[in-house]
């Protein structure tokens, strides 16, 4: 009866510790003595392990038979990596990325200042240099980036830096309306990188006089501008990253957007990534753009809010293009003082 | 300024447009990740409209709730 309740104890003793054991480990526990064979043979000992199947087929998967077909992945090491990168990785990416090019914008203002108007550049007589519905372009896309990048970032930061701020029910009512603006004002966007890309696409194509262009540094380095079409190489630099990023962000995007109905767990995985990725780029670029187009050079905003430019900061920045436009109209400027460019 | 208007009204209305067709494929969680069998309707499958265990006894309302497809 004493060896009986030894054995019953000793039983109870195993049954409590290899669920605890299992816990700490995240592996199986070794089968006990006690439950081989009486031959002594482990009738388990030839069976499959969990490593074995990881090592042959990279993941754990069966058969089910509901329709949600991602349900019959049980285990998929990769899911570890990117939930390492998602947590681990991307914050800091887009924290450096877009902090770093913050402070970068503020070094360079403080110790270059903005770039004034020079005296010469300054005629009165004015240029058209978009037509409006190319500031229509760029004024969607712009309004749509703005929105895609704030909820964009909420996503990867907010949980760290706006929910301990405002709570989390104001947080969790906050990302709802944020998901469905990024959701939905990706269309748009969408649509203005498309319009972007067909009326501006022939001005952007790279050239000779793009090399030259950066050889100067923009004019910063050594005496004089340099020549420049439409758009100057920096302004190319920033239109192929717009163009490209866009449609990657949209190509990405749209797979986050239809889960799993082109690609499987991985492939939601690696969108995710890049998508994330990209955008916390482009938005770091973005930055610089805004900047150079707002407080960094003067007359620059001009061209993009009323479309017209003076002729002369054209004929500085922007010579062949100038020529160009002149020989087309052959009377001259475009506009003249004070004349307003048709909307 | 007027362009910069027209096209945040033009970006809120294709956004609208959007929302529209994407609410026209959305589906709800149970049908779309689960057959019949595991979906807890009380119309179709297990307490009934009225919780009685009987699904073909209509509502309060009279009417049998069609299982959602």
């Amino acid at each position: 009866m004493t060896r009986l309740l030894r054995i019953a104890l000793a039983g109870l003793a195993l049954a409590l510790a290899a669920p605890a054991a299992h816990a700490q480990t995240g592996r199986d526990v070794p089968p006990p003595a006690q439950t081989q064979n009486p031959n002594g043979a482990n009738p388990t000992a030839g069976a499959v392990t969990e490593d074995q199947l990881f090592r042959e087929l990279n993941k754990l998967q069966g058969r089910i038979s509901i329709p949600d077909g991602k349900a019959a992945v049980l285990e998929q090491p990769q899911g570890r990596e990117w939930r390492a990168f998602r947590e681990s990785w991307l914050p800091w990416i887009a924290g450096v990325a877009i902090l770093g090019m913050a402070a970068l914008l503020a070094i360079f203002y403080f110790t270059r200042g903005r770039i004034r108007l020079e005296h010469g550049e300054q005629s009165g007589e004015k240029i058209l240099r978009f037509n409006s519905f190319e500031r229509f372009t760029h004024w969607m896309v712009a309004f749509c980036f703005i929105v895609l990048a704030i909820s964009g970032l909420n996503y990867i930061l907010g949980k760290r830096l706006l929910m301990p701020l405002i709570g989390p029910d104001a947080f969790a009512a906050w990302s709802q309306w944020a998901k469905y603006a990024h959701n939905f004002l990706a269309w748009p966007f969408t649509l203005g990188i498309l319009f972007m890309a067909l009326v501006w696409l022939r001005d952007n194509i790279p050239n000779r006089i793009d090399v030259q262009w950066i050889r100067q540094g923009g004019g910063f380095l050594g005496d004089g501008h340099p020549h420049a079409e439409r758009f100057n190489a920096g302004q190319k630099i920033v239109f192929w990253t717009v163009i490209l990023g866009g449609f990657a962000m949209f190509g990405t995007g749209l797979l986050l957007l239809f889960p799993f109905s082109a690609a499987d767990i991985n492939g939601m995985q690696l969108s995710q990534v890049t998508h994330a990725t990209i955008g916390v780029l482009l938005t770091a670029a973005i930055l610089a753009h805004i900047y150079i187009g707002t407080l960094g050079m003067e007359g620059a905003y001009d061209a993009m809010g009323s479309g017209q430019v003076d002729l002369a900061w054209a004929r500085t920045h922007h010579d062949l293009w100038v020529e160009k436009e002149q020989a087309k109209t052959a009377s001259g400027p475009q506009l003249r003082p004070r004349a307003t460019p048709a909307e | 300024m007027r362009v910069m208007l027209i096209s945040a009204v033009a970006a809120i209305l294709v956004a609208t447009g959007a929302a529209f067709f994407l609410g026209q494929e959305q589906r709800f969680a149970y049908q779309a990740f689960a057959t019949t069998g595991a979906r807890v309707t009380p119309s179709s499958n297990l307490v009934g409209p009225r919780w009685t265990g009987d699904p073909d006894v209509p509502s309060k309302s009279g009417q049998i709730t069609p299982p959602p497809g």
